[in-house]
């Protein structure tokens, strides 16, 4: 069992505030991706969980325990670098046995965990072999394997598939995901990479300036992101993301481009309004009409991306199914719900 | 397959033979003197001062460590010290029986220094390179402050402190003194080592259960086995080549160490070189035997595949 609390969590360098007073409840055995970019306090926050890295302020419990002074190997988590962090002076056989042997383990049943463990990530061919002579993928695997040889309850993962290559980088995203179905433990995934947290969280955090913007499972976070940070972060091709101001009769106008919205905003308030580029669809009943001029064609086989100028020179990418055979200097036309824009204040930015 | 093209065969010449040149010059340097030293060992009184000089010993004969070795058991006096080993030239120095002690003096103090400094400056860098501890800059510069000081302005005051503690005249004196030469150098030399072992490495055993001894046991000292090594000799030869602070803080057998007694010789009434060469070339046999056992672990690119390069 293992649920972990941050209450206030606090962490300061000097003057600067690297996260600030965190309130964050893990569930256990709950996959928690922390989703932000680089210096967003999402590292600190897991190296926090780790107990690597000082509490400046508030406290952690584990279950009902206070770890907020607990060093880190006592705390029973496990953790997958980015970089990999295997001991160069071991064999493979000796990286994953370390814990165990730091744990007293009996030399036999290391020997079964350590055997088990290296089938169950197909390595126990590079068992003799030492860090060196691997490959990324190899190293991770055998990073992943020294994690979860201890059976914790808690791992932890620090970009772990940054430095690997895209393919490889798929392949070990369905292992990780395999690894917290059969082990049921709780996952706490640090990562800047939108795919990676929707793919593999049951929560997402998006995070900003030490600060949790929005926390609720992938698919809440990407269908009503809380604001424009949050908006701007997930989506690949991102969000449309246009500046302009409340008209009269919940009209959203920048310039000639006007747009009627389903929220309703008093006239005048400056706004930014977001269209996800696979939210447009063929002109039909209840949909705002767009003209639009293509200015790119970018065909990627199972779907098109199109970039385009709207009246009022309103620049949007587009993401249209493959049979739309539009070409470049072509005028299109195609159809919003007004239902499936997403509205936000433009100085707090906030959704509305 | 196309042939690599080949740069013009004379400059490569050309380059060759600087480098041998400088190579050999390089060598005749360094080993020019200790190669002297070993020949002279080897001869007599008066094959050594001849003109011109023998490079090579004429007749090599050992009688010179002979009579180190069998010193101790003859009482030398203004009398009787001409009736010595004719190979020394007729004559023992007086100070010719303390130099087995002072060969032990040193191996003694030599050992202890080496040992002791490694276990402080460990466990001093490692607290300094790793934990990120209140005025851990502040206690760097503080060590780092005391080798701004030159050695001989140190001596006086460490004569009152070292005769006030009554260590005056023993082992323990030099140790002491020498550790505070080797231990601010070492922890520098060695914050800078454990500073580029990759931080996760250290994140890492913490985890899997490894405090901070721990750490240092499976990470660091395994890691930083070419700097423990090089700080080991270091330590040793420091403490086996010192002089001033020896001949301050020590008076007689008790602690002499070797270069006190050998220099003793050339002060005598006369200065045997034979004697002296033939001492010479005992001194520089741990130094050597020191170097050739380790110089094996001195090898980089242990940490090579630890983390993403």
């Amino acid at each position: 069992m293992a649920r972990i609390v941050c209450e206030q969590l606090t962490k300061r360098y000097g003057a600067s505030v690297a996260v600030d007073a965190l309130d964050l409840t893990i569930a256990h055995g709950e996959f928690m991706v922390l989703l932000g970019p680089s210096g967003c306090g999402k590292t600190t926050t897991l190296n926090m969980i780790a107990g690597l890295e000082e509490i400046s302020g508030g406290r952690m419990l584990f279950d009902d325990t206070d770890v907020t002074f607990t060093p880190p190997h006592k705390r029973e988590v496990a953790m997958v670098f980015q970089s990999y962090a295997l001991y160069p002076n071991k064999t493979v056989r000796e990286n994953i046995a370390f814990p165990l042997r730091l744990r007293g383990t009996p030399r036999a049943e290391i020997e079964r965990a350590v055997e088990a463990t290296a089938a169950q990530l197909e390595i126990a061919h590079l068992l003799h072999r030492r860090p060196q002579e691997l490959s990324g993928g190899q190293r991770q695997r055998v990073a992943l394997g020294r994690a979860i040889v201890r059976q914790p309850s808690v791992f932890l993962m620090d970009e772990p598939l940054s430095n690997l290559d895209a393919t490889l980088r798929l392949s070990m995203r369905s292992l990780i995901k395999r690894l917290h179905q059969n082990l049921r433990a709780t996952f706490v995934y640090v990562t800047h990479d939108q795919a990676e947290a929707m793919t593999l969280a049951d929560r997402v955090a998006v995070m900003r300036g030490g600060l949790i913007q929005q926390l609720d499972t992938p698919e809440a976070v990407y269908a009503r992101p809380a604001n424009t940070f949050v908006a701007g972060f997930l989506g690949s091709p991102p969000i449309n993301l246009i500046e302009g101001a409340a008209e009269a009769g919940a009209i959203f106008a920048r310039g000639d481009f006007r747009l009627p919205i389903a929220v309703a905003v008093e006239a005048g308030r400056t706004l930014t309004l977001g269209l996800r580029p696979e939210d447009v669809s063929a002109p039909g009943e209840g949909l705002t009409t767009i003209e639009a001029r293509v200015e790119l064609v970018s065909p990627l086989g199972s779907e098109t991306h199109l970039e385009v100028l709207t009246v009022g020179q309103v620049p949007l990418t587009l993401r249209v199914p493959k049979e739309w055979r539009a070409r470049e200097g072509e005028t299109i036309v195609f159809g919003i719900d007004p239902a499936r824009l997403h509205v936000f204040d433009r100085t707090t930015e906030a959704r509305l | 397959m196309q042939a690599t093209p080949r740069r013009p065969v004379a400059p490569r010449v050309m380059r060759g033979m600087l480098l041998f040149c400088f190579s050999a010059l390089f060598v005749l340097y360094v080993a020019g003197p200790v190669a002297w030293l070993v020949s002279s060992s080897l001869q007599s009184e008066a094959e050594i001062t001849a003109v011109p000089p023998n490079w090579l010993p004429p007749s090599p004969s050992l009688s010179n460590f002979e009579a180190i070795f069998t010193a101790g058991e003859r009482q030398v006096t203004y009398e009787t010290r001409r009736q010595g080993d004719a190979a020394t030239g007729g004559f023992l120095p007086s100070g010719a029986s303390n130099l087995l002690p002072s060969l032990w003096n040193s191996l003694t103090v030599g050992i202890w220094v080496a040992v002791l400094n490694l276990l402080l400056s460990v466990t001093a860098a490692y607290a300094i390179a790793v934990i990120n501890f209140r005025g851990r800059r502040a206690t760097l510069y503080t060590v780092l402050a005391t080798r701004v000081v030159p050695d001989i302005a140190l001596v006086v005051p460490l004569f009152l402190v070292i005769r006030n503690l009554g260590l005056i005249n023993s082992v323990g004196a030099l140790v002491v003194t020498y550790l505070a030469i080797t231990v601010p150098f070492t922890i520098f030399i060695l914050i800078s080592y454990f500073e580029g072992i990759p931080r996760d490495l250290y994140r890492a055993a913490r985890i899997d259960g490894c405090g901070h001894w721990g750490a240092l046991r499976h990470v660091y000292l395994p890691l930083s086995l070419p700097a423990l090594v090089a700080a080991l000799t270091f330590a040793f030869l420091t403490s086996w080549n010192e002089f001033v602070f020896a001949l301050v803080l020590t008076q007689n057998v008790e602690a002499q160490t070797l270069p006190i007694v050998i220099s003793g010789f050339i002060m005598d009434f006369t200065t045997s070189f034979s004697f002296v060469n033939a001492a010479g070339v005992i001194a520089i046999i741990p130094p050597v035997l020191m170097a050739v056992v380790f110089q094996r672990y001195i090898v980089s690119g242990l940490t090579a595949g630890a983390v993403k390069g």
